[in-house]
């Protein structure tokens, strides 16, 4: 069944729920205009177990739906990028399986941005290759930076290509010296779902910057700032036109009954694990995983002055030596709750990571968890907009990734903070919406939910799966984990 | 505690003298102890070079960044608790030189204990669970607010907390708004250092003012923009009495 169509699926569906097949029968891939209408709850099954999908509010039809529907000329669609079976972002997993099946025709493949470079010869697999291999989309930024109000910024930096394995940012037509400059980048899809916690705001201000949150060019009013892996628009409405124009092909965008039918669809959706295959339901024996608790929540509470993040699992941390599961049920659930105690409470020195040690007065270093940035209950993310440099695309913290291009930035101004006035980036990040060298490799802290649909991790795809993840912040840290906690970590971000 | 006694003891043998509520004013490089009692509980020293003596300066809302040199300004504690091996300093602010470069120091906790973290009193509340807007009568009304030296950066649970006082009163009394920022250009020399901010501070802490003030809701066309150098000292809580600090300072001054 790997590799069918919803429509394949028709026949079987209920509108209320709907079962997507195991692993080895196959995860669907739905293609632009297929027309299955939209469950209120869809579960997607695994090998490992089932991620859940709720549709707050009851089902939904996809025909004529502007996620769904093919926009532009070569039939690609929201949904493209954002499957249902990969937690509403896209897998290197499936981006591959999808090449195997159409021979590499369908729309996610297309040349803007579904391969290293427009300008390369679109048939073969290695023009698609950091798609394929990494799951990662090209993201053409202007150059230099333009504004949410369409101004041109005035960068503090020179930018300069060390390399350039795409060849894209020295294209003649698509690179930094084209007609219209472009700084090519490569990420990974953001997953389209729980949008009640992106957009909440719990404090009005930004200590992260210093200053009170980003105010909305359109609208005037107060928004989150957590959009987008470099904070390039401010609201879902602008998200939306943004992706039309560089995802779609849309010239002329989207109309705004369509941006509206879009926000209503994204503000209902929820994702979360559901069940594991060892550990069971999610929601079983007192813990109050899966999308159902976040679709009931209130979004944007900071977890040190409310629910602990992660607690939803604190009843696992003593199950009663009479409960009625299986020994490996009651390792993996204690596992789970220890991994969010270790998330929560082990410490360790936090140095050099501009958004944390700089320029808010924390300290270089400073001691804290996981939860000093992944701080907003339920959901992980930063209740404070979470632009921070973790190092994954900044040398020397970033991992070799040949595949990937290499600038150099040069401050004009102040040096950066941390790492002089020379800095060697895979991805600006930040830098390229704000125009300042202290934002260099700075991206927006990813929601931790419905994480096991969507491998490989981080915005740059660095990290292959969940442990590589953590390993990534031991070395970076040095953070001292033992072996089991690290297995710890990885099942409770299994069970996100 | 029992083992906090003797190296208390030991540490104010060794110490050369120090007086409770003596003002300190040095310059100098960070040192980072490696204490660990939980989140941010790690201490941070500095020492006098002029007389030998290291300070705990850890309860600056600004902590020190271990690669850049420090301006430290405070008194010694009335009440000492010797948590990180040196004489504390409260109240006390720390400005970073960036300028300044200082070689990186970690030593260990060797068994102090540190602080456990505790919320200052001056943190925002959250959108969810605001303070009320303050009561009438609405009257003219100071708010100055504390930057640290060479810097617009509005200082987390410090400045931040004053900035968002300042405009919910004056969303709540209307009228108009004047603000007036400060930079201390005129040379000081410290611990044989000489200091200046740069004139245009001035003008860079009162725009500061004014994007959080519009930015939280007061009219922009009621704001009205000043900035001047080196002004006298200014004698208000928000200094924590540290008077010298406040000539880098923005006053925003309500006037229903």
């Amino acid at each position: 069944m790997r590799g069918s169509s919803v429509g394949a699926f028709l026949s079987l569906l209920m509108l209320g729920a709907l079962s997507l097949p195991a692993a080895g029968q196959g995860a669907v891939w739905w293609s632009p205009g297929d027309g299955t209408p939209f469950p209120a709850q869809l579960d997607d099954v695994d090998g490992d177990g089932t991620t859940r999908l709720l549709l707050e509010g009851g089902p939904m039809q996809t025909k004529g739906h502007p996620f769904f529907e093919p926009k532009g000329d070569d039939g690609r669609a929201c949904v493209t990028c954002h499957q249902p079976s990969d937690g509403m972002s896209l897998s290197a997993e499936t981006a591959r399986r999808r090449w195997a099946e159409t021979d590499g025709k369908d729309p996610l493949f297309a040349a803007y941005d579904g391969s290293n470079c427009p300008d390369l010869p679109q048939g073969e697999r290695a023009s698609h290759s950091l798609l394929l291999d990494h799951g990662l989309i090209r993201i053409a930024r202007p150059w230099p930076p333009v504004d949410a109000a369409g101004q041109r910024v005035e960068p503090d930096f020179t930018l300069e290509l060390v390399r350039d394995p795409t060849g894209c940012n020295a294209s003649k037509s698509w690179g930094m010296a084209a007609e219209a400059p472009r700084v090519s980048v490569f990420r990974r899809p953001r997953p389209v779902a729980n949008f009640k916690y992106i957009l909440a705001m719990g404090f009005a201000i930004d200590p992260k910057v210093g200053e009170p949150l980003p105010i909305d060019p359109a609208t005037g009013q107060m928004v989150s700032g957590n959009l987008l892996s470099d904070r390039r628009v401010l609201s879902l409405e602008a998200q939306m036109q943004d992706a039309a124009h560089t995802h779609l092909g849309l010239r002329q965008g989207l109309t705004a009954e369509e941006q509206r039918q879009i926000l209503d669809f994204e503000l209902r959706l929820f994702v979360a694990r559901q069940q594991d295959r060892i550990g069971g339901d999610l929601d079983e024996g007192g813990a109050r995983g899966g999308p159902e608790t976040l679709a009931r929540s209130e979004p944007g509470r900071l977890g040190s002055q409310g629910m602990a993040v992660f607690s939803e699992f604190a009843a696992w941390e003593k199950i009663p030596a009479d409960a009625d599961i299986s020994p490996e049920q009651r390792a993996y659930r204690e596992s789970v709750a220890r991994g969010a105690r270790i998330f929560r409470e082990k410490m360790f020195l936090i140095t050099d990571s501009a958004g944390i040690n700089s320029p808010v007065g924390f300290g270089n270093p400073v001691r804290n968890s996981c939860v000093f940035c992944h701080n907003m209950s339920q959901m992980g993310m930063d209740v404070a907009p979470g632009q921070v440099d973790l190092g994954t695309t900044n040398m020397p913290f970033a991992d070799p990734q040949p595949h990937l291009p290499l600038f150099r930035v040069t401050c004009k101004g102040e040096p950066h903070p941390h790492y002089g006035r020379v800095i060697h980036t895979h991805d600006p990040g930040y830098a390229l919406t704000t125009g300042l060298c202290a934002d260099v490799g700075k991206i927006t802290l990813q929601t931790l939910r419905g994480l096991t649909g969507r491998a490989p991790y981080f915005a740059n795809g660095s990290a292959r799966d969940l442990r590589a993840v953590i390993d990534y912040y031991e070395r970076r840290y040095n953070i001292g984990y033992t072996e089991q906690e690290k297995r710890d970590l990885v099942n409770l971000m299994g069970a996100l | 505690m029992r083992r906090l006694i003797p190296s208390l003891l030991a540490l104010l043998a060794l110490t050369p003298a120090i007086s409770a509520a003596e003002a300190v004013r040095f310059v100098s490089c960070p040192v980072y102890r490696d204490t660990d009692a939980g989140r941010k509980s790690g201490c941070w020293l500095a020492e006098e070079r002029e007389t030998g003596r290291r300070f705990d300066i850890t309860p600056s809302a600004t902590k020190p960044d271990w690669s850049m040199g420090v301006l430290v300004e405070g008194r010694i504690a009335e009440k000492q608790d010797n948590a990180c091996g040196a004489p504390l300093l409260e109240p006390v602010r720390v400005s970073v030189l960036p300028e300044m470069a200082c070689t990186r120091a970690m030593i260990p906790a060797e068994g102090f204990p540190g602080r456990r973290f505790v919320l200052p009193p001056r943190n925002i509340r959250p959108l969810y669970a605001p303070d009320p807007a303050p009561p009438p009568p609405y009257t003219a009304k100071l708010f100055p607010i504390p930057f640290d030296f060479g810097r617009d950066f509005a200082v987390y649970q410090q400045s931040d907390w004053m900035l968002v006082n300042a405009a919910t009163y004056a969303k709540a009394a209307g009228g108009t708004v004047r603000i007036i920022g400060y930079a201390e250009t005129q040379p000081f020399t410290l611990s044989g250092q000489t200091l200046a901010e740069p004139a245009d501070l001035a003008r860079r802490r009162a725009e500061k003012a004014r994007l959080w003030l519009v930015g939280l809701g007061v009219p922009a066309d009621k704001v009205s923009l000043e900035w001047r150098e080196n002004p006298a000292p200014l004698a208000d809580p928000a200094f924590d009495g540290l008077t010298e600090t406040s000539r880098r300072r923005v006053d925003i001054r309500v006037e229903p």
